[in-house]
């Protein structure tokens, strides 16, 4: 049993809500229950598949399930499976419960908090009247009551607040104390693949809160950073954040992804983590489309991701399907459905210049161009990912 | 369409005094059903919550005990060792009774 990290181990910032000890204990509760849910209850689940419920469809059916749907037909009546999603989806609550209760209480000291830190900087740019997308403000993405927008109080920032403090125990700390483990595994297939390649200017499409921005700021500390967002929760507590942990100058702007104010060819580096299983399939070709629009030659878009769902076995799909299916992840299975390289071939880069690869963290703490041969892969988390090279406008090649 | 103005408050006001209640229940109406029963289900998210928050309590008491030992006031050995006397033991075994007669209430 690998044991999650309790939750005081946290990286500590003036904006993290100051958790009491029955909320911190509720905290290493959830993550407890989702390493049983991981550890325990999802082997019992591929158990049942191969010992029973396979050959019982066999017989049915007359053939194997020929894909994840008809997994998921054999598999709904199943225990195990209802036992393993049962609590799957409770813990998630609970989480978000206990997420929502420390930072009602936190909600107007934290908004004091962000307040002050933004006090006469330029850094943070809002725009009160961006329309934000419905694919955005409709769902309460991963159950986060009122999703990424809402704003209980005016200037709120107690969704991002709970987001920061709460992802620390869904994920049982397994980004660092900083959450942070998307954005320093991009920074290491970097340093590792194209070790001379020096941004000037960099922009994160859905940043969040930024907790992916901040690592690439710690290497290349000369580069201008621009952190995009639809919601401005998000930003004021990300920009706060970010200052609290001494990184002055990373610009956080409310914007849609689709259609940034951003000048034509003025980036070397546009990424995105984790974003592009929440955006809808109007959205995605727009976005790296835009990615396009931004670069400058010779400049590279990046996105990191949960694996596509092509080449995976049938089971492995339908497991992988459970977020899309019960934690309010609408745009889940339809992504990891989607050819990625191949939209982004589409959106103006040209086949020959998309690729895919694989990223992992290095564990939190190391130098992030550590030698590969000293990292954990076993446990370091780990992504796919899918970029382009942006060639010359105009000549991108086609082949 | 793919924006449309929206008002994105939330349908309650943030109460720092009850938390809990201002932050309502994260039940969803698409909440999925997972038995055959929709109590049944409602019964298992009852019971989930119970064991985090026994987890909670347990946590506190091993908080106060830990305390209790660096300040040299009670040794873990202490509590563990522990026999109540006679009237001590009296107590509780009426605490104990009728905690069971309230939890077990409904299988009478």
């Amino acid at each position: 049993m690998i044991y999650p990290a309790p939750w005081h181990t946290i990286g500590r910032h003036a904006l993290l809500p100051a958790a009491q000890h029955d909320e911190m204990a509720r905290f290493d509760m959830v993550a407890h229950l989702n390493a049983h849910v991981a550890q325990r209850l999802a082997p019992k689940v591929r158990e049942a598949y191969e010992s029973r419920v396979l050959n019982a469809w066999r017989m049915r059916q007359g053939h194997e399930p020929a894909d994840r749907h008809e997994v998921a037909a054999a598999m709904k009546q199943d225990p195990a499976y209802r036992a393993f999603s049962l609590v799957r989806r409770n813990t998630m609550e609970i989480r978000q419960h206990a997420g929502r209760t420390l930072v009602a209480r936190e909600a107007e000291r934290l908004r004091a908090v962000a307040q002050a830190a933004t006090e006469g900087a330029a850094t943070l740019r809002l725009d009160p009247k961006l329309n934000l997308p419905r694919y955005v403000t409709a769902v309460d993405t991963h159950l986060m009551q009122g999703g990424y927008t809402a704003e209980r109080i005016p200037a709120d920032v107690s969704n991002a607040a709970n987001y920061d403090a709460g992802m620390y125990a869904t994920i049982g700390g397994s980004g660092g104390p900083w959450n942070d483990a998307a954005g320093r595994a991009l920074v290491a297939w970097l340093k590792r693949h194209h070790p001379r390649f020096s941004p000037q200017c960099i922009v994160d499409l859905g940043c969040g809160l930024g907790h992916n921005t901040l690592p690439l700021r710690e290497v290349f500390p000369d580069a201008a950073i621009i952190a995009v967002d639809v919601a401005a929760p998000m930003l004021r507590y990300g920009h706060a954040r970010a200052r609290a942990r001494g990184f002055d100058d990373v610009q956080f702007l409310q914007a849609d992804a689709t259609a940034t104010p951003l000048a034509d060819s003025s980036a070397d580096l546009v990424f995105t983590t984790m974003v592009l299983h929440e955006t809808s399939r109007q959205a995605l070709p727009k976005i790296f489309a835009e990615a396009h629009r931004l670069l400058r030659a010779g400049g590279l878009t990046l996105h990191l991701e949960q694996p596509p769902y092509r080449g995976l076995s049938a089971f492995e799909q339908f497991m992988r399907d459970w977020d899309g299916r019960f934690n309010n992840e609408p745009f889940w299975s339809a992504l990891h459905e989607t050819d990625c390289a191949a939209l982004l071939a589409k959106s103006g880069f040209g086949s020959a210049n998309v690729f895919e690869s694989r990223c992992t963290a290095p564990p939190a703490g190391q130098s992030a161009d550590g030698d590969e041969q000293q990292e954990d892969f076993g446990r370091a988390p780990a992504w796919y990912a899918v970029g382009a090279w942006q060639a010359a406008k105009g000549i991108a090649a086609d082949g | 369409m793919d924006s449309m103005e929206m008002n994105h408050s939330l349908p309650f006001d943030a109460d720092p005094i009850q938390p809990a209640a201002a932050a309502a229940t994260g039940r969803r109406p698409d909440s999925p059903q997972f038995t055959d029963d929709p109590m049944l289900d409602r019964l298992y998210g009852v019971t989930l919550a119970l064991i985090t928050e026994l987890a909670v309590t347990r946590t506190r008491l091993d908080t106060v005990e830990k305390l209790l030992a660096r300040r040299e006031l009670v040794a873990g050995e202490e509590i563990e060792g522990f026999t109540p006397d006679d009237s001590e033991a009296a107590a509780r075994s009426r605490l104990q009774a009728e905690y069971l007669d309230r939890v077990l209430r409904s299988l009478d």
